[in-house]
């Protein structure tokens, strides 16, 4: 059969130039061990592809969004203590039940919650939480919270079930330029796109075709990585032409010029290009994108609100997009972060490391409502921090049983509790 | 268009017009250091070179390594220029070649660091003025390619990836942005506790990691913990609780006032409210922090990093300096910068142990790295990837030309770096991170711009020699040589995996 001689010769291929590769992903994310790369790579062939037409989109929060600034937890007493200054904002909150109210900027994503398109997972975090920001993104992008595993859940995600090579955007990272961790797996086909319109060769054809000669069985511990990225990029540069002939989009995707804390909504962009490539039958299963500047240690307040506002603009413009295109039943959006950020409130107004918070799903297939439970502000841990009630693999599984329709026990190596969210 | 001529040894020699790789490396086998393999070693007088073992030992059949050439003194030195000063200019090549290693080593760590021309406007920047942060990336690009001393542009670049801050959190309505890149220049090859120092009381940093707002009666806990976890000791090092004592310790810093931002203070506040301000603060004297003993923590004795006393900045960064956990964090960092993707424990643990022993001196270590063996072992050829800014870097001065660093300055943000803007408090992460294929795209794009803007193309005959020591896949030679003009052969040259690398 073609296609296998083809994922054997890629596998090969990987085995041969990223034995080195193995590590170095590993060390400049900060891991140690080096995992036993010939041990995987007589991998048993990949299962059976997975048909069906679900994607999911996540969102990263990067840096660690204050969960209690986003779900406010209006009926804890302790909150306005906690938070003399902060805490201002659940004035203007806009209530989902008698106890929690939505930041006030998150205006379409109240509007999803009234249409039972939002889940709301409270309390989610991992056991012996750490408050490096380093350390918790790995713990989040590996599914591990002991911290020895070296492949993204979303990397393993796509290498035990789709066929990457050769159809690089069934994973994809819009609007950055590097493989989130998340993505990152020796056995999948990543493409990174920073934005459309850069995306091609602006020496025209001569330029691709000599990269693709140079990138040729390039020698050195990079030469498969390189190999890869210029083949991927060649895939993507043509995918995406076609893409974008045939995608008008149906919503509005706009910087909201009242938010100060910077010009552009970079989210939005990046899910406009998700968007494109959902709508167009790109084939694209995974997508990553991130919107950062949540390590809110001062003067949180304005930046934190405008963070919710650009996230909200941009998820609601998607969505909108979507269901136009006729497309959103086959969604999923669901976001995560490091971390969430410590309730008593710094002297500079602002909020230091902290642990668990909030994770929404949204989409059509979800059943919308509260799940998990909110951590008791008047039962802190010594370090003056929230317990957590979900373990965040529990989401994740929910994610890929209920969603992806993909084992997530051969993900994970392990069951989590599960959570009802998805409809069956 | 010529074919391409070395020195020595013709490359692609019409009666050898097809070289392949795959002949040359059985070449080399058969006969040591074999005569098809010197031809791609064209550097060398004598061609003679190590035959590198292949990497990835069993079930690697494809994966051959680079031949190093370093076995050779001039393939030394400009290996050693590669990963210390951006490449070369021809002049700087000659010059290091004339002078040998031990002797361009000893220049390069000496040489006291050339300060760049001042930013125009830079001292002065207020809300009324503005830092133009394009503006400061130019100048900094400028003066990396104008520099006398490019090692302390590369050290000042390494530091600036290391203490990192960046222009969204730290703004442009203050000078510190531009002073903190002056301070690194500066300390760049200080010992550790004086960088320290200054990196603590940089006022960007202050802002940055929100020490200038941390005070004893609710210290702000992100310098504190970074301090420990990112810049000196690594994550495992230390508690929580450390990190709470380190923030009560330091606590009592601010952000200094220039004169220019306390007039653009009261401008802003007449119009708002159509007076002056009945009073004004005095401008500060000093581009660093300002400490302000009220704002400091002054109880009784605390604990931190085990030992109990009161505590101000110096004992706290003494304190780090005594931890175990500093030494090999730092010299780890910079071994994987300047020398290996993976240095192994007991070259980190050697060379850590030398530098605790000099009191950190940077000199000292930076000496010891490139004295090193493992500087120059042949496994280290080509280990490394150049990043974003350096292969532009080394791209506007292989093509000669300073005008490009209009170019440079915005096309990094595609490969995944532009400079006062790292993607988080970890700086840029390196080597294979680079690589996606967004980047290599972006590269590739570099390149056709690059190319198109120079606006004398140097001759390309000897490029291959000069840039990448001669040493070079089947594929890029063929593709050199089937290259119609320099401006193809340039293009070919700066897009190739060899000159990614270094």
């Amino acid at each position: 059969m073609v296609a296998s001689v083809d994922k054997i010769g890629r596998r090969e291929f990987l085995r041969a130039g990223l034995v080195f590769g193995a590590g170095a992903a590993g060390l400049a994310a900060g891991y140690a061990a080096v995992p036993d790369v010939f041990a995987r790579a007589i991998y048993a062939a990949k299962q059976e592809k997975v048909v069906n037409d679900k994607v999911l989109v996540m969102i990263q929060l990067a840096g660690g969004n204050d969960g209690l600034q986003t779900v406010m937890p209006l009926a804890d007493a302790s909150y306005r203590d906690l938070r003399p200054q902060l805490s201002k904002s659940a004035d203007e909150a806009l209530p989902i039940s008698k106890d929690f109210g939505l930041n006030k900027n998150l205006v379409g994503t109240k509007k999803l919650w009234d249409d039972g398109k939002l889940a709301i997972v409270q309390g989610v975090g991992y056991p012996k939480p750490s408050f490096s920001h380093f350390d918790s993104i790995r713990v989040w992008e590996t599914a591990d919270p002991d911290r020895r595993q070296q492949d993204g859940w979303l990397g393993k995600t796509i290498a035990d079930n789709y066929d990457s090579a050769g159809h690089p955007l069934v994973g994809c990272a819009c609007g950055t330029t590097g493989i989130p961790g998340a993505l990152r797996d020796l056995e999948a086909t990543l493409t990174v796109v920073n934005s459309q319109q850069s995306f091609k060769w602006s020496g025209g054809d001569e330029m691709e075709k000599a990269m693709g000669a140079l990138y040729t069985s390039t020698p050195g511990i990079y030469g498969a990585l390189f190999d890869t990225a210029v083949t991927t990029a060649r895939d993507t540069v043509a995918q995406l032409k076609s893409s974008a002939a045939s995608y008008t989009p149906k919503a509005q995707y706009t910087d909201n010029p009242k938010l100060v804390y910077s010009s552009k909504n970079q989210l939005a962009a990046a899910l406009q290009l998700a968007a494109q490539l959902i709508v167009t039958g790109t084939g694209v299963k995974v997508l990553h994108v991130t919107l950062g500047g949540f390590d809110t240690h001062y003067t949180q307040q304005q930046r934190h609100d405008d963070l919710m506002g650009y996230f909200d603009q941009a998820v609601s413009a998607f969505y909108a997009d979507l269901a136009a295109h006729g497309m959103s039943d086959r969604v999923l959006i669901a976001t995560w972060s490091e971390f969430g950020r410590r309730p008593k409130e710094n002297a500079s107004a602002g909020t230091d490391h902290g642990t668990s918070a909030p994770v929404f799903l949204m989409g059509d297939t979800v059943k919308g409502g509260l799940y998990g439970a909110a951590p008791s502000l008047s039962k802190l841990d010594t370090g003056g921090n929230l317990a957590w009630n979900v373990d965040f693999r529990s989401v994740y599984q929910e994610i890929l049983d209920g969603h992806l329709e993909v084992d997530a026990k051969e993900v994970f190596s392990q069951s989590f509790d599960k959570l009802a969210i998805i409809r069956a | 268009m010529d074919e391409l001529k070395a020195p020595e040894a013709p490359l692609a020699p019409e009666k050898k017009a097809v070289l392949t790789r795959r002949t040359v490396l059985a070449a080399a086998a058969a006969a040591g250091a074999g005569v098809a393999a010197a031809r791609l070693v064209a550097l060398a007088n004598e061609p003679t070179f190590d035959r590198v073992p292949i990497t990835g030992t069993q079930g690697n059949n494809t994966g051959l390594d680079w031949l190093a050439p370093l076995g050779n003194e001039a393939a030394r030195v400009s290996h050693l220029l590669r990963r210390t000063t951006f490449g070369a200019t021809a002049e700087e090549l000659d010059r290091a070649q004339t002078d040998g290693y031990a002797k361009t080593v000893n220049r390069l760590i000496d040489t006291t660091i050339a300060e760049p021309p001042a930013l125009a406007g830079g001292d002065d920047a207020s809300q009324e003025n503005p830092l133009n942060v394009g503006a400061l990336q130019q100048w900094w690009i400028d003066w990396m390619l104008a520099s006398p001393t490019p090692f302390g542009e590369r050290m000042t670049l390494f530091w600036h990836g290391h203490f990192t801050s960046d222009f969204r959190k730290v703004g442009n309505q203050y000078p510190f942005l531009y002073w903190q890149n002056l301070t690194w220049r500066k300390n760049a090859l200080a010992d550790l506790k004086t960088m320290l120092y200054g990196v603590t009381i940089d006022p960007a940093m202050l802002r940055y990691l929100d020490l200038g707002n941390s005070t004893a009666q609710s210290p702000n806990e992100n310098y504190s913990r970074e301090l420990m976890e990112l810049f000196t000791m690594g994550p495992d090092a230390f508690t929580e609780d450390d990190v709470r004592a380190g923030a009560k310790a330091l606590s009592g810093w601010r952000e200094p006032r220039t004169q220019a931002m306390i007039d653009a203070d009261i401008k802003r506040q007449q119009m708002r409210t159509g007076q002056a301000p009945k009073t004004t603060p005095k401008a500060d004297s000093v581009k660093t922090g300002v400490f302000e003993a009220q704002r400091g923590y002054k109880g009784a004795p605390f604990t931190y990093l085990g030992e109990s006393r009161v505590w101000n900045t110096d004992a706290v960064l003494d304190k780090i300096l005594q931890q175990d956990a500093t030494a090999p964090f730092i010299v780890r960092k910079l071994l994987t910068a300047f020398v290996s993707p993976t240095p192994s424990d007991p070259y980190v643990a050697r060379l850590a142990a030398g530098y605790r022993k000099s009191r950190y001196d940077t000199k000292a270590l930076m000496r010891d790295i490139f004295m090193s063996p493992e500087f120059t072992a042949a496994d280290t050829y080509r280990a490394l990837i150049k990043s974003p800014t350096e292969v532009m870097i080394h791209s506007a001065k292989a093509l000669g030309d300073k005008t490009l660093s209009r170019l440079v300055a915005g096309q990094g943000q595609g490969m995944g770096q532009t400079l006062f803007d790292p993607p988080s408090v970890g700086g840029w992460p390196q080597n294979e991170s680079w690589v996606s294929s967004n980047t290599m795209l972006a590269r590739a794009n570099f390149v056709t711009a690059a190319v198109q803007a120079t606006k004398k193309l140097p001759s390309a005959a000897n490029a291959h020699n000069t840039q990448i020591d001669g040493v070079m896949s089947a594929q890029t030679l063929k593709l050199l040589n089937e290259a119609a003009d320099d401006k193809r052969r340039w293009s070919i040259l700066l897009a190739s995996p060899e000159f990614q690398l270094k």
